[in-house]
C-alpha cells in the first residue's frame, strides 16, 4: 500500500509533485487556525486547496483571474458580515487564510512560490497570538521547514530533486543559522509594546480589578497557568497558599470594586504590616495577564531587604496589602520573593477611614440585611466581637444547606438575597460577597479579597502550578486589637476547595478519557511528563524576558545592566562574527582546490625521490615516469598513482578520498626511500 | 566595420550601457574563468528585500504582542536568510568555467557555445548561464547542476548578426539557490572569438562561367551528369553524385567519376567577377558559389584581392574558403 503510493508519487511530473507538496504545506500551516476561524473560512480554504490539487493531478488549466477576484470579494464580504470590520485580528487572519488558499490557484510557475512563502510566515506568526505552547511550536516548526523546503525546490530547476534532498538542504540552512538565531533571541533587547495594544490582544485571562457574581466562574474553568512557584525552602501547606490580588471594598449592589476613599489621607486605614517568624522564600513566574497586578503570597512586606523587584519597573504595595506594577504585565515575569505566613496588618484601633468598609448600598438586598439584623439581635451574640459574629455566620453556612457548585445558574436583581435565602447554590465569590455584606450589615468592617488559592496537587519539576481555575475570592474582617483577619467562607461549605486547592475538574477530553480508562497510572505519567516538558518550555523559551537578559549580562560581568548594554553586546558579537567572516574569506582566497593542492604535494614528494614531474601531468603520466626511473622498486608508488587516476576519473569520485590516498602514498614513498 | 563589439553599435547608448562597457572592459579576456571572491558579486533580489520587509513587520508584531515565539521565528528566518547568502555565494565560489572552442557558422545562424562547469568539491545547484546583454539575447537562463567533483556542460546559442570575427559576448553565471533571496553572479568575458561566414546570397546565383584563369581554357568546362571521362576509387570529399552507383552495385567497391575538370581544370571564383561593387554582397555571392560548387563536387579556387585559395574540393577546402570569406577585411 505504502510502496504503491510512493510509486504513484514518483510517476507524477515534477511540477505536479511540487505543487502538491506546496498545497500540503499550506494545509498544514492553515489547519491550527481552523479551530478559531469562522466555519465558512475553513470550508472555503479546504475546498480551494482540494480543487487546486485536483487541477494539478489532472493537469487542467487554472481558473481565470475573474473567478479568483470574485471569490476574494465574496470572502471579504463574508468576513465583513461576520466581524463588522476588515481590520481586526480575527478578520485579518480570516482574510490571510483565504488569500493564501486563493493564491494557490495562481501558482503557475515555481517562482510564484515566493508569495506563498511570505504569506506562510505571516500565518505562522499569527498562530502565536492564540497559543505559544510547546505543541504549537513543534507544529509550526514543521510548517516553517515545509515552507523553506518548497522554496528550495523552486530554486532547483534542473532535473527532479527528491523532496528529501530539498528538505535536507533547507534544514541545513536553518541549522547553520541557528547560532545567529540564538544570539539574537538571547540578546535582542526586549522592549515593551511600541504602541497601544489593539483591544483584541487583551483580556486573555486573569483576575480583573472588579468582581460581579459569575465573573470568576468562567475563570475557574480555565486550565491556563497563572503562576508558577518554586519554593526555595520547604513549601507551606496548600491551605496557606493565598496569593493576594485586588482587594475589593466598594459594593454598589451588583459590582465589587476597589475602594475609593472618602476620608482624607490622615484618617485612612494604613497597612501597618507586622511580620513574625521565618519568611517563605520562593521564585514566582507570573504569566502575562495584561493587568498591573502582581499576585504574591499573603503577606509580602515592602522592606528594603525582601521587597520584590523587576528591573526597570516600579512595584508598589497598596495600603490594602496588594502588590501592583506600574504597567500591565504583558510578558512573563520572574522574581524572587519573601513572604511571611505569620503576619498582622491593619490598624489596631478604629480609624475613621474604616467607616468606608461598612458602607452598603441602600435599598439593596433588604432581606439579607434583615437576616443580619436578626442575627445581631440574638441574645447570645449581644456582646459578640467580630470574630464571634463571623463564627456564627460561618456556622450558618455550614448548617443551612448551602451547596458549593461551579454552575449555580444566573443571579440577578437582589442577587445576594436570592443566593443567601433562596437558592443557596454558589461558589467562592457568592460566599465571599454574601459574607462581607452580612458582616457589614452587622457593622463589622469587611472586604472581599480576590486572588489565587492553592496550586496543582503535585509540583512539576519543582514548580507548583497555579492555574486560572485556582482563582478565588475570600474575605477579611477587621477587629480592634487584631487588625484584619482572613476569613474564607467557602472553606465552611467546601473545605476541599481550600485544603487541597482543587476546584471541580472539567471532564477529561476524549483521548485523555480513553487512556484514563485503560491505565490511569500511564495516563497520569504521560500527563506529568507532558507538563514537565511544557514547564521547561515556558521557563526557558516563553518566559525569557528582560529580567533574564539582565541576569545573563550580570553573569557576563556588567554590574548594572541596561538595554544599551544588551545592544552593545549584540553589536559586539555581530562585529566579531563579521571579522571572523572576513578572516575566513582572506584564508579562503589563498586556499586551493584540494585536488590541485594534492598534485603539488605529490610533485614535491616525487621530487624528493628524484623524479621531476611537470605540474600539469596527470597521475598516470607521473606513474609512468616513476616506473621509468625506479623500475620495480617504484612499482607500488606507481600503482598508487594509477589508483589515484582511476579514482579521480572514475564514477565514484569524492574529494574525501584524497586524504586517505595521500596517507598511503606517503607511507609508500617512505618505504621506497628506505629501499633505495 | 562589420565586427564592432556588442553594445556600442546601438544609437544613443545610455549611461547604464556606458557604465557596463567601462566595467566589462576591466574584466580580463579568458577562456577559463575560476570563480573566487574577486569575481563573484552578490546582492539581495527583489524577493530578498520583500523578505527583509516581512521580517521587520514580523519583528514589530513580536515586540508589540510580546510574543517570544514570534521573536524566535523571526530570528530563525533571519539566520536562515543569512546562511542562504553564504550558500548562494558558496554555490559559485570555486567553480571553474571553461569555454570549448567555438565552431564557425553562417551569419544569422545560431552558433553553439559550449561551456563546461567544473566543481572541485561540493555539489552545485541551480546555476543559470546566459549572455550578459539581455537586450540582445533575452534573459532566459540555461540551468544546470554540477555534481560533486564533476562537470556539467551547458550549450548557449549565439547568433552572430553579421559576417566576420565576433568576440564571444560576455556571459553571466548566476544562482538564486537556495531560497531566492540573494542573487550571486559573475560576469565572464571569454577570449575566444567566433567567426561568422557571410550569409550565402538568396536565391543562389548561377555559378560564373568564368574565364578569368589566365592560360587555361578548360576552366570553363562545366561538369554535367553525363560527361565523364573515367572512374577512379572513391576519395574522401567526393559527393554522392560523383559515385558511379552502377559500378558499385556490380563490383561492391566505391568508385567515383573522374571528371574532366578534376585536378587540372578548375573553376575560379573571383572577387572581381562577382558582378557588384558592394563588399558584403560580393562576399555573399562568393559564399553562395562556394557552397554550390561544393554541392556539385567541383574544384574551385577562390581569388580575393591579395588572397588566393588554390582550386580543390572537399569539406576542408570548403571551410577554408568560407573562413577566408568570413574573415575578409579583418586584421586577424
Amino acid at each position: 500500500m505504502m510502496a504503491d503510493w510512493r510509486a504513484r508519487l514518483q510517476q507524477l511530473p515534477r511540477d505536479t509533485r511540487d505543487t502538491l507538496f506546496q498545497l500540503l504545506v499550506i494545509a498544514w500551516t492553515i489547519t491550527p487556525h481552523l479551530l478559531h476561524l469562522p466555519p465558512w473560512c475553513g470550508v472555503m480554504s479546504v475546498a480551494l486547496l482540494a480543487w487546486r490539487a485536483r487541477l494539478a493531478l489532472t493537469a487542467a488549466a487554472l481558473p481565470s483571474r475573474w473567478l479568483i477576484s470574485a471569490l476574494l470579494i465574496a470572502a471579504s464580504a463574508l468576513t465583513f458580515w461576520g466581524q463588522n470590520t476588515l481590520l481586526g485580528k480575527e478578520a485579518g487572519i480570516t482574510l490571510l487564510v483565504v488569500l493564501m488558499s486563493l493564491k494557490t490557484l495562481e501558482l503557475r510557475a515555481r517562482r510564484d512560490a515566493l508569495v506563498v512563502f511570505f504569506l506562510g510566515f505571516f500565518l505562522v506568526l499569527t498562530h502565536f497570538l492564540y497559543s505559544q505552547s510547546l505543541l504549537t511550536g513543534l507544529w509550526l516548526l514543521l510548517a516553517v521547514w515545509g515552507l523553506l523546503t518548497a522554496q528550495v525546490l523552486a530554486h532547483m530547476p534542473v532535473g527532479r530533486p527528491t523532496l528529501r534532498r530539498a528538505a535536507g538542504l533547507s534544514a541545513r540552512a536553518a541549522g547553520l543559522g541557528l547560532p545567529v538565531m540564538l544570539v539574537l533571541f538571547v540578546l535582542f533587547p526586549r522592549i515593551g509594546p511600541l504602541w497601544g495594544l489593539p483591544q483584541d490582544a487583551q483580556g486573555r485571562t486573569g483576575l480583573s480589578g472588579t468582581m460581579r457574581l459569575g465573573g470568576v466562574a468562567s475563570l475557574a474553568e480555565d486550565e491556563a497557568i497563572a503562576l508558577r512557584v518554586r519554593f526555595l525552602g520547604p513549601p507551606p501547606a496548600p491551605e496557606q497558599l493565598y496569593f493576594r490580588g485586588p482587594v475589593l471594598s466598594s459594593f454598589d449592589g451588583r459590582d465589587w470594586t476597589r475602594l475609593v476613599p472618602t476620608f482624607p489621607v490622615a484618617e485612612r486605614a494604613r497597612l501597618e504590616l507586622k511580620t513574625s517568624g521565618a519568611p517563605v522564600r520562593y521564585e514566582v513566574t507570573v504569566e502575562p495577564s495584561q493587568l498591573p497586578i502582581l499576585p504574591l503570597l499573603e503577606m509580602t512586606p515592602d522592606s528594603a531587604a525582601s521587597a520584590p523587584s523587576i528591573a526597570g519597573w516600579l512595584l508598589t504595595l497598596r495600603p490594602d496589602g496588594q502588590w501592583q506594577t506600574d504597567r500591565p504585565i504583558a510578558e512573563r515575569q520572574r522574581l524572587v520573593v519573601s513572604s511571611w505566613m505569620q503576619h498582622q496588618h491593619g490598624p489596631l484601633q478604629a480609624v475613621p477611614g474604616l467607616r468606608d468598609l461598612v458602607e452598603l448600598p441602600p435599598n439593596s438586598n433588604p432581606r439579607t440585611l434583615q437576616w443580619a439584623a436578626d442575627l445581631r439581635r440574638q441574645p447570645l451574640l449581644a456582646d459578640a466581637d467580630a470574630r464571634q459574629l463571623s463564627a456564627a455566620v460561618l456556622q450558618h453556612i455550614r448548617n443551612a444547606g448551602f451547596t458549593y457548585t461551579m454552575e449555580p445558574g444566573p443571579y440577578s436583581g437582589n442577587s445576594i438575597d436570592e443566593f443567601w435565602l433562596d437558592r443557596k447554590l454558589g461558589f467562592c465569590e457568592h460566599f465571599a460577597s454574601a459574607y462581607v455584606v452580612i458582616m457589614r450589615a452587622m457593622d463589622v468592617p469587611a472586604r472581599v479579597v480576590t486572588g489565587y488559592q492553592g496550586a496543582d496537587p503535585d509540583p512539576q519539576d519543582g514548580y507548583w502550578i497555579v492555574r486560572q481555575r485556582n482563582a478565588h475570592a475570600w474575605a477579611e474582617i477587621w477587629q480592634a486589637g487584631i487588625g484584619w483577619m482572613r476569613v474564607d467562607p467557602t472553606a465552611a461549605v467546601a473545605p476541599d476547595r481550600v485544603q487541597r486547592g482543587r476546584s471541580l475538574r472539567a471532564p477529561p477530553g476524549l483521548v485523555a478519557g480513553a487512556i484514563n480508562s485503560i491505565n490511569p497510572a500511564i495516563a497520569e505519567q504521560l500527563r506529568r511528563a507532558w507538563e514537565t516538558a511544557n514547564n521547561r518550555w515556558n521557563q526557558w523559551v516563553l518566559n525569557y524576558s528582560r529580567g533574564q537578559q539582565f541576569d545573563l549580562l550580570r553573569e557576563l560581568g556588567f554590574n548594572t545592566p541596561s538595554w544599551q548594554d544588551l545592544t552593545s553586546t549584540l553589536i559586539l558579537l555581530l562585529c566579531a562574527a563579521a571579522l571572523a567572516g572576513a578572516a575566513w574569506a582572506w584564508w579562503d582566497r589563498r586556499r586551493q582546490d584540494p585536488w590541485q593542492r594534492l598534485q603539488q604535494r605529490v610533485a614535491q614528494q616525487l621530487l624528493q625521490l628524484g623524479v621531476h614531474v611537470q605540474p600539469h601531468h596527470p597521475p598516470r603520466e607521473r606513474a609512468a615516469q616513476v616506473r621509468q626511473q625506479w623500475g620495480t622498486a617504484g612499482e607500488p608508488l606507481a600503482q598508487q598513482l594509477d589508483e589515484l587516476d582511476r579514482q579521480r576519473y572514475g564514477s565514484t569520485w569524492s574529494p574525501g578520498q584524497l586524504s586517505r590516498w595521500w596517507r598511503s602514498f606517503q607511507e609508500l614513498a617512505r618505504v621506497a626511500t628506505k629501499s633505495r | 566595420m562589420a565586427n564592432t563589439p556588442a553594445g556600442n553599435d546601438r544609437p544613443g547608448w545610455s549611461p547604464r550601457a556606458r557604465f557596463r562597457q567601462w566595467w566589462q572592459s576591466r574584466l580580463p579576456l579568458t577562456d577559463t574563468w575560476v570563480l573566487g571572491q574577486r569575481n563573484i558579486y552578490i546582492l539581495p533580489t527583489r524577493a530578498g528585500f520583500t523578505f527583509g520587509a516581512t521580517l521587520v513587520v514580523m519583528l514589530l508584531a513580536a515586540i508589540n504582542y510580546q510574543l517570544n515565539l514570534g521573536y524566535a521565528l523571526t530570528f530563525l528566518l533571519a539566520g536562515a536568510a543569512l546562511v542562504s547568502m553564504h550558500q548562494a555565494h558558496g554555490n559559485l565560489r570555486g567553480l571553474t568555467l571553461h569555454l570549448r572552442p567555438v565552431a564557425s557558422g553562417f551569419a544569422g545562424q545560431a552558433a553553439p557555445l559550449e561551456v563546461v562547469l567544473t566543481s572541485p568539491a561540493r555539489e552545485r545547484h541551480g546555476l543559470g548561464l546566459r549572455f550578459e546583454d539581455r537586450n540582445r539575447f533575452g534573459d532566459a537562463n540555461t540551468w544546470c547542476d554540477v555534481p560533486a567533483g564533476g562537470q556539467c556542460s551547458v550549450q548557449l546559442r549565439f547568433v552572430p548578426p553579421t559576417r566576420g570575427w565576433h568576440p564571444t559576448p560576455a556571459l553571466v553565471l548566476e544562482t538564486l539557490f537556495p531560497f531566492g533571496l540573494f542573487r550571486a553572479w559573475t560576469v565572464w568575458r571569454p577570449a575566444a572569438r567566433a567567426l561568422a561566414w557571410p550569409q550565402p546570397e538568396q536565391p543562389a546565383p548561377a555559378l560564373p562561367h568564368s574565364a578569368s584563369t589566365p592560360g587555361d581554357e578548360a576552366t570553363r568546362h562545366r561538369v554535367a551528369g553525363s560527361e565523364w571521362d573515367g572512374v577512379r576509387p572513391w576519395r574522401r570529399g567526393d559527393t554522392m553524385r560523383q559515385v558511379v552507383w552502377k559500378k558499385v552495385a556490380r563490383g561492391g567497391e566505391l568508385v567515383s567519376r573522374e571528371t574532366a575538370g578534376t585536378g587540372s581544370r578548375a573553376l575560379w571564383l573571383d572577387w572581381t567577377e562577382a558582378g557588384t561593387t558592394d563588399t558584403e554582397l560580393r562576399l555573399s555571392r562568393l559564399t553562395a558559389w562556394v557552397l554550390q560548387a561544393d554541392a556539385e563536387g567541383l574544384d574551385c579556387g577562390l581569388r580575393l584581392p591579395g588572397r588566393e585559395l588554390a582550386p580543390q574540393h572537399g569539406e576542408a577546402h570548403k571551410r577554408q574558403a568560407l573562413d577566408l570569406l568570413g574573415g575578409w577585411g579583418d586584421a586577424r
